[in-house]
């Protein structure tokens, strides 16, 4: 599995599609509102994306989502998953915001400890930090 | 060269840029131009604007004043073209274009502006442009918010493209892109 992560609006996906054969790819943000719940991830696309969307929805439905990446661990062992860093902004008012950027970060972890490919994109530049 | 540096606020981001700029004009033996993008509108910013001259006091900056329309520094006739800029910053820029005193929002500005950082880079070859990484937040903002940051980082990613370096500040280190 390769981990693609950046900050909003970095060009992550672009650069994805960019570097790696990717046919198809699940949005877990797609059709929803920015502050809804995204879906939870389709293992069938070769990429997906917008994680955190679907980690939203975990903190709302009171899951772990790192637990859902651990029980599905073979559905996507070669899939492109990328998901928005969101641990260096301001720490949210709200309460499940807060849970959401912590357990966005443990997902995180989870992931970049079992990437083989840990790529960090910026201004839609890539570099590869494990 | 063109350089496009960027990072968190209160990193060193300024003073970096201020340094490059001035090793720049230095080696080349050319005028060095400090471009003021604030506009002040209280008594904090005339203080932020006061503690930046200060730190800038010294280091051989002519300052231009251009908070708004960036490209009519290349018709400015008393302007060395040829010159090295600081431009500091593309989020002020921004910020100016797209929002006025009254609140009207100029939903083409972040358009505009990306098409005038990329003239002005072209145009001087010589411009070291300095920007704000707000791209790291969990909370929701409203549409406006959201769109002045999708603006600011296309015309990020679009300087990123052309400069010849790309530099990430934190906490007065360098990490290079580019």
């Amino acid at each position: 599995m390769k981990l693609i992560f950046g900050g909003a609006f970095q060009g992550k996906l672009e650069y994805a599609k960019k570097n790696f054969d990717i046919k198809s790819v699940h949005d877990c943000g797609a059709g929803v509102s920015s502050e809804a719940s995204g879906t939870e991830p389709d293992f069938s696309k070769d990429a997906v994306c917008a994680l955190e969307k679907f980690v939203l929805r975990c903190v709302r439905d009171g899951k772990e989502a790192a637990d859902f990446f651990r029980e599905n661990k073979e559905k996507w062992q070669d899939k492109v998953l990328i998901m928005t860093d969101v641990s260096q902004g301001i720490v949210p008012m709200d309460a499940d915001l807060r849970a959401f950027r912590e357990m966005n970060g443990r997902l995180m972890l989870y992931l970049a400890s079992e990437a083989e490919e840990v790529i960090r994109v910026f201004c839609g530049i890539g570099k590869k930090v494990k | 060269m063109n350089i496009f540096i960027s990072g968190g606020c209160k990193n060193g981001k300024s003073y970096y840029a201020q340094r490059r700029a001035k090793e720049m004009a230095g080696s080349l033996g050319v005028p060095l131009y400090y471009i003021a993008t604030m506009i002040p509108h209280d008594d904090e910013d005339r203080s932020r604007i006061k503690r930046h001259l200060s730190e800038r006091d010294g280091w051989g900056f002519e300052t231009i004043e251009q908070g708004l329309a960036l490209t009519e520094i290349l018709h400015n006739e008393d302007i060395d073209k040829n010159g090295v800029f600081l431009m500091d910053s593309v989020t002020a820029l921004l910020d100016n274009e797209m929002f006025d005193d009254k609140g009207n929002i100029d939903e083409a500005a972040p358009e505009r502006v990306k098409a005038d950082v990329l003239e002005f880079a072209a145009a001087t070859g010589n411009t070291v442009f300095v920007s704000d990484y707000i791209y790291g937040d969990a909370d929701f903002y409203s549409e406006t918010v959201e769109s002045y940051r999708r603006g600011l980082a296309a015309a990020d990613r679009a300087l990123a493209e052309v400069c010849e370096e790309v530099i990430e500040i934190a906490y007065g280190t360098e990490e290079r892109w580019k």
